[in-house]
């Protein structure tokens, strides 16, 4: 098993990582709408929030134009509040081809009074801030371009009040981390981790709405349709309450939210240092947040950080990558870095002996595979871990992850995920984030 | 790497000898030949095999008249073709890959007053049928490939894009027949030039570049990163011949174009 594993994640040959780079180039070309990107032709046609980071992030080596057009049309969306949407809907995109579309999230008439713009339909929540950290890796592609457009000078404020947003109105737990209160919102949608605090919620009538996603994908790869009800009756009842940030039924810290908003918040200090602010109050909110990050959900003894349901006020007794991305966190206390890569390598991840990261628990009881974030690896989550491992001097188990990503994205034809003991595709294809990922880390390579 | 070539109009020197050393200089790998009409390019043979003898690589050549194959009037459409197929001759016949024409220049622009055109749409594309064939079947016999360029709309009525222009070569069916693009054009046709070349990457065989204005690339808008992109992407590893105006300083602007092209991607 391990041999064969092995096999299907054999480096690429330089032809072939020079072919990933065409192709990853193509997928990106294919889905760029003129002012934005879609996460996948078929299956996600307007603009995510965190997609699109993460496609500024690969879409710098092809056209940094593009890359910082993305972000700006992202951040063009953003809400009074300071809040970035998860969705920016395209207009010219047929309502149907979406669920929930622009009539459900009614964004201009029931956002009005957080500040929802007039003109953009977009939806109310949120996803992981990875804006500041894109935005300063995109200007750092070509300070120059950057600079000539003025492309710090206009995100910084904006990104500023993203995280204003996210560190005030969103703590709802009142120790400083931010709440996400949809499932959506920490991108991992359908993972075991909101199982429990979901369970709570009585779904909405299976005949009140239509899904979308299955006409695209597999349902086998995809959340129930209970899940579904969950999820649309909590996206609803925001809705219903002017999208206020009050009176959720849920409420979760999230450790990938919050390691995501420290590592943004680093890079909004040097964001603010280049466009003449101070980068200091970034700093110490980063300092604070790190703090807060530990004290409130990591779990010494399990070797992981955990989500915390803030309605029972208990941590939640599942292992979900998310509980590994504060590894990319600057600044970790020594005992918490060598837990995470104890961790990483460990039973439940078995990282090294698997080519990528499982989204959850392997020996967890509700690991499957197939299905979306309850076990299949992911290229993103890949990418960020790649990254925490280099920045804590894990130079060769960073070399073999990002020689998996590179494998793995390229033979699955920029799958949205894989099965993470084979490696077969799942999801959608030509998936934006896994084709800009792949480029950016073989742009590393050759580097 | 995509190999930069340069104009020949373009380079100071009075040969093409001494061209070629202020081209090479500036990191250009080729040089792109002007052919005037009056059989003027057969005529230059003589200097062409000196020049090919001493070292000078000159991979295409694109065409210099006034009148074209898609000519309204029969006798210039004849003597365009004649032209060219000499040209795809002496191309073939110094080591070349092939000529660069468009299907006609200044002729009639549907943009522009009368804005409708003597000869029909249906008319139109049998002349340019006809004309293609038996340009790609002497392309084909001489070992070299025409480039049909698409032109804007305010130089051309017929063939204005890149799937304009592979509807016909498809319809020829000659290998030897394939698009010059050229991305000034394409910035004022194609809704999105980057995807425009993935969508018609199997009929690309040339590229001339110059900015959105005209002027050397770098001196306009285009997005060069993504077009140079695109050319990769689609597998292109052919060449980027410099088609261009100058501004600034002349020998400055052809110049500075190999570097620039280099950094976006090239």
């Amino acid at each position: 098993m391990t041999a064969l594993l092995h096999s299907l994640a054999l480096p690429l040959t330089p032809a072939e990582t020079d072919r990933l780079r065409r192709h990853a180039a193509a997928v990106l070309l294919g889905n760029w709408t003129g002012a934005a990107t879609v996460p996948s032709r078929t299956l996600y046609p307007h603009q995510w929030s965190w997609d699109s980071a993460f496609i500024a992030i690969g879409l710098r080596h092809l056209s940094v134009r593009r890359a910082q057009r993305e972000l700006e049309t992202l951040l063009g969306a953003q809400w009074g509040d300071g809040r970035l949407p998860h969705i920016v809907f395209n207009p010219a995109v047929p309502r149907d081809a979406y669920f929930p579309s622009t009539d459900f999230w009614r964004s201009s008439t029931a956002g009005a009074a957080a500040g929802a713009p007039a003109r953009t339909e977009t939806s109310g929540i949120v996803q992981p801030p990875v804006h500041a950290l894109a935005a300063w890796l995109v200007h750092q592609a070509d300070p120059a371009a950057s600079e000539r457009r003025g492309f710090l000078r206009r995100a910084y404020p904006r990104l500023a009040a993203w995280h204003d947003y996210l560190t005030g109105s969103r703590d709802l737990g009142g120790a400083g981390l931010t709440a996400n209160v949809h499932p959506w919102e920490p991108g991992m949608d359908n993972s075991p981790c909101w199982d429990g605090p979901l369970a709570r919620v009585e779904p909405a009538p299976p005949d009140s709405f239509r899904r979308a996603d299955l006409v695209h994908g597999d349902p086998a790869d995809r959340p129930t349709d209970l899940d579904y009800g969950r999820y649309v009756k909590l996206a609803a009842d925001y809705r219903d309450r002017g999208y206020a940030d009050t009176g959720h039924a849920f409420a979760v810290e999230d450790p990938a939210a919050n390691a995501l908003l420290i590592a943004s918040e680093y890079a909004l200090a040097e964001i603010a240092a280049a466009a003449g602010a101070d980068p200091a109050p970034h700093w110490h909110r980063a300092d604070r947040l790190t703090s807060a990050l530990v004290d409130r959900l990591w779990d010494a003894e399990g070797g992981i950080f955990r989500c915390r349901d803030l309605i029972s006020g208990e941590l939640i007794d599942e292992r979900s990558v998310s509980g590994l991305l504060p590894l990319i966190v600057p600044g970790l206390p020594g005992r918490v870095v060598e837990g995470l890569l104890a961790t990483l390598s460990g039973d439940h991840f078995r990282l090294g002996e698997l080519p990528l990261v499982a989204s959850y628990d392997l020996k967890g009881r509700s690991f499957d595979p197939a299905r979306y974030w309850r076990g299949p690896a992911w290229f993103n989550t890949a990418w960020l871990i790649e990254r925490g491992l280099r920045l804590h001097g894990a130079e060769d188990r960073a070399d073999a992850l990002r020689a998996a990503v590179l494998a793995w994205a390229g033979r699955s034809g920029f799958a949205e995920y894989v099965d993470p003991f084979t490696g077969k595709a799942r999801g959608t294809r030509d998936f934006s984030w896994t084709a800009a990922l792949a480029l950016d880390l073989a742009a590393e390579t050759s580097r | 790497m995509l190999k930069t070539a340069a104009q020949e109009q373009l380079l100071p020197g009075e040969t093409l000898q001494q061209r070629w050393e202020f081209a090479q200089a500036a990191g250009y790998d080729g040089i792109e030949l002007r052919a005037k009409g009056d059989f003027h390019f057969r005529g230059r043979l003589p200097e062409l095999k000196q020049a090919l003898a001493d070292g000078v690589v000159m991979p295409t050549v694109c065409v210099e008249m006034l009148h074209f194959f898609g000519a309204f009037d029969d006798e210039l459409r004849r003597d365009a073709i004649e032209q060219l197929k000499s040209q795809l001759s002496v191309i073939a016949e110094i080591g070349g890959l092939g000529a660069q024409t468009p299907a006609s220049y200044g002729m009639f622009s549907r943009r522009l007053p009368p804005f409708e055109p003597p000869r029909g749409e249906a008319e139109d594309r049998e002349v340019l049928l006809a004309g293609l064939t038996e340009l790609g079947e002497h392309a084909k016999r001489e070992g070299v490939t025409l480039y049909l360029e698409p032109l804007n709309r305010y130089e051309d009525h017929m063939v204005n894009r890149l799937d304009q222009a592979a509807d016909l070569i498809r319809t020829v069916g000659l290998d030897s027949v394939k698009i010059g693009i050229d991305s000034y054009h394409m910035n004022i046709e194609e809704a999105d030039p980057a995807a425009a070349i993935l969508a018609q990457a199997p009929w690309i065989g040339h590229a001339q570049v110059s900015d959105s204005n005209r002027f050397q690339p770098g001196a306009g808008h285009l997005d060069w990163q993504a077009w140079i992109g695109a050319l990769k992407a689609a597998g292109y590893d052919g060449w980027l011949a410099a088609e261009c105006r100058l501004t600034g300083d002349p020998a400055d602007a052809v110049r500075s174009v190999p570097a620039f092209l280099r950094r976006m991607g090239a």
